[in-house]
């Protein structure tokens, strides 16, 4: 921010003549009582760029202006106790009383809130070149119902019928409104669910230290970091076209937390034996899940959102689709690419989630029942 | 373990290992020149394309960053084993 906003206070200070920006920037505000100037009159941001406001006259950089001179009317921040120039720069004693005026206060609480708008704007502006926010509020639009059919469908999605996500005009419904909508909350709660749950399950070994939490949670943070990089660079490599968006894919690898999950607490109640059998039954779950889910998506390739065809996906190809003006026809290679990076991305995710839990199982049932 | 710290390690290896291919020596001899192939543009969907391809744009651009990345990693690691 270049604009100093407390340049040309130096007029009380003694014949300081300004007759650069840069020699007033340099000379600073040497006191802050005369630097509050009305902040309701910057209302063109950072850079000044219309005329200013009438009663800011005395900010005009004017090489001919003798700041030592009295000019009462340049400055309407006459404070009573200033009656008349030249006066020497207030004392520190004279300033402590001048900040307790209300007035000044009020002054700077609304240059403080200026300021911090402006701070605020900056960084919204700036992060929003890097992480596309309004993408990421749609994966956070979810509600108590979403999440408990999701987790359901997770674990159990033998008996879910309909796999297509309803679309709304072209873009997605949000996941409030369709349960097969990807969404990035269950993701997120589930890693910091599994850090605290790998932090016990260590504790009850006796393995816990404040260190292993950190270590935990950024072990598992590499390791999406090190999947996501993955799959995009088979996805680019295999040149692969598909409507699959990066945090769609990070959503749905982020759905095998609730696998690990599973399981820890089984490994917990049960032992190693029910820490294996979950992980096995979840895994195919999982499986079956994201190659139901994936299928639609990625062999969608690069055509629009059509009428979903409700009758189950056979009808999807194969048969003349009734709809087939919008259907680009997937090359045969393409196809059997996008079929290859299905069949890795459901084989991955059971081994990694073995991988990030195998360490963690304690060897015998930590809590037994029947104590 | 992978931590954060090993995967900062092991990318800044590999894109290392990407930027040291010499052009000249080594990959004009492999047949994987960026010039002087053959390339008619029914090349442009094989997978050989597609890897040359990100060799050439990750040599291009991470060229002076590395350097950066290098320098500071080997002061870290002098300073904190």
């Amino acid at each position: 921010m270049n604009f100093n906003a407390s340049r040309n206070v130096g007029q009380a200070s003694g014949p300081r003549k300004a007759k650069r920006v840069s020699d007033v920037s340099v000379m600073g505000a040497p006191s802050p009582v005369q630097a509050f100037t009305p902040p309701g009159t910057f209302e063109q941001g950072y850079a000044q760029a219309g005329p200013p406001p009438p009663y800011q006259q005395g900010i005009q950089l004017d090489p001919n202006q003798d700041f030592g001179s009295p000019a009462p009317a340049h400055l309407l921040l006459d404070f009573g106790y200033m009656p008349g120039y030249p006066q020497t720069m207030p004392t520190p004693a004279n300033i402590g009383s001048m900040i307790q005026q209300p007035i000044i206060q009020d002054m700077a609480m609304q240059y403080g809130n200026q300021l911090a708008a402006q701070g605020r704007e900056a960084v919204s502006r700036e992060l929003g070149r890097f992480v596309p926010v309004s993408r990421l509020r749609y994966y956070f639009a979810v509600d108590t119902r979403y999440v408990l059919r999701k987790l359901i469908l997770i674990i159990f999605p033998y008996t879910h019928k309909e796999w297509m996500v309803k679309y709304d005009q072209e873009s997605p419904v949000q996941p409030r409104y369709d349960v097969n909508a990807p969404d990035l909350y269950i993701p997120s709660m589930g890693y910091v669910t599994y850090v605290l749950l790998a932090g016990f399950m260590l504790g009850i070994q006796h393995r816990f230290s404040p260190e292993q939490i950190s270590i935990q949670a950024s072990s598992a943070l590499a390791y999406i970091i090190f999947e996501m990089v993955l799959y995009l660079m088979t996805l680019y490599i295999t040149n692969t076209t598909t409507a699959l968006k990066t945090l769609d894919l990070l959503a749905f690898s982020g759905y095998k937390y609730t696998t690990m999950i599973a399981s820890l607490l089984a490994a917990l109640l049960l032992g190693s034996m029910g820490y294996y059998c979950s992980l096995i039954y979840c895994s195919l779950a999982l499986s079956f899940f994201l190659v139901k889910t994936l299928r639609l998506q990625l062999l969608a390739g690069s055509q629009g959102p059509e009428q979903p065809a409700y009758g189950g996906y056979p009808s999807n190809y194969g048969n003349p689709n009734p709809y087939t003006d919008n259907w680009a026809k997937p090359s045969s290679s393409g196809t059997k690419r996008r079929v290859y990076f299905l069949l890795f991305v459901a084989i991955t995710q059971p081994l990694l989630s073995w991988w990030l839990t195998y360490h963690l199982v304690p060897s015998a049932p930590s809590i037994s029942p029947a104590r | 373990m992978l931590t954060l710290w090993n995967l900062f390690e092991a990318s800044l290896l590999c894109l290392n290992a990407v930027c040291v291919l010499h052009e000249e020596r080594f990959m004009q001899k492999m047949g994987w020149g960026a010039n002087n192939r053959n390339q008619g543009f029914e090349d442009q969907s094989s997978m050989k394309y597609q890897v040359l391809n990100l060799v050439r744009s990750i040599r291009t651009v991470t060229r002076i960053p590395l350097i950066i990345l290098n320098i500071l990693t080997i002061i870290f690691k002098l300073l904190l084993g």
